[in-house]
């Protein structure tokens, strides 16, 4: 399993497309989005991605960074953030190659 | 030994500076500095708790004032972990009434470096909140830059600063 994470439009998909030789269909992109929506509709993504994790051992995800700034006054906008972070975390954890990306450029953390 | 630990929200940071302290074989204290005022403020404290439970922490709750926990520092072999500066700031700066920023930012280091001195391990956690390219009303405005003071003062006082991204450290100094 491989997670990329990075500010929103630092050109991860790209990066990970070029610098892995990977085709769009093999890697899951916004996966921040995916779980903001998960989450919106009162769904819970946690257990949602863990189940497809399961079956899915190799998954690459690419995920907006959304925890480094003022917590929200929005209780919605505060729990995406946290439960977000707690499950790239997790993913992290989980994965061989961890990189974040910064003006198109990976860093290597894992 | 002085240790910053720096990360976002959910990023993990909590955890990694708990780790530092595990083979610490002195007394080790937990300062937590956020206060308990709502229901949300009540479920993260627990859920603190819950994860530092079993790990040896005495935990001392001063949401300001850091150095009156000097008294427990002056143990013989005493590690603290500070948790976090974030909050610290916001309940110096917005308590009874709002603080001028340069003097909370003095007070706050001015605290810290008194506990420094008297323990054998610090380590502090901090948060990034500088990345979403908001601008808010003045007052947060005036807090961001404070943090981000203390948060520049304290790493350069620190021996090790880390930053903690989706749980794994990336070395900064």
């Amino acid at each position: 399993m491989e997670l990329y994470i990075g500010g929103n439009g630092q050109d991860k998909l790209n990066y990970v497309l070029k610098n892995r030789n990977m085709e769009e269909n093999q890697v899951w992109n916004n996966l921040h989005l995916w779980f903001r929506e998960k989450l919106k509709a009162g769904g819970q993504p946690e257990k949602e991605l863990r189940e497809y994790v399961r079956q899915h051992p190799d998954s690459v995800f690419i995920s907006d960074e959304v925890g480094n700034g003022i917590v929200p006054s929005d209780e919605f906008e505060r729990e995406y953030r946290e439960r977000l972070g707690r499950m790239l975390t997790e993913i992290a954890a989980q994965s061989d190659r961890v990189e974040r990306v910064i003006c198109g450029i990976g860093q290597r953390i894992k | 030994m002085i240790t910053l630990v720096i990360g976002g929200s959910g990023s993990g940071k909590s955890a990694y500076a708990e780790g530092l302290l595990e083979n610490f074989t002195g007394t080790k204290y937990y300062l937590a500095t956020l206060q308990a005022e709502d229901e949300e403020a009540v479920k993260k404290v627990e859920k603190h708790r819950m994860q530092r439970q079993g790990k040896g922490f005495i935990t001392l709750e001063q949401p300001r004032d850091v150095c009156c926990a000097v008294e427990y520092a002056a143990g013989e072999k005493c590690g603290m972990l500070l948790e976090c500066v974030s909050n610290l700031v916001a309940n110096e700066m917005f308590g009874e009434c709002i603080c001028p920023s340069e003097s909370v930012v003095q007070k706050v280091l001015a605290d810290i470096k008194t506990l420094a001195e008297k323990l054998d391990e610090l380590v502090i956690v901090t948060v990034n909140v500088f990345e979403d390219g908001i601008i808010y009303d003045t007052s947060t405005m005036e807090y961001i830059y404070a943090l981000a003071q203390v948060n520049c003062a304290l790493a350069q006082l620190a021996d090790t600063v880390t930053e903690v991204v989706v749980g794994i450290p990336v070395s900064v100094k």
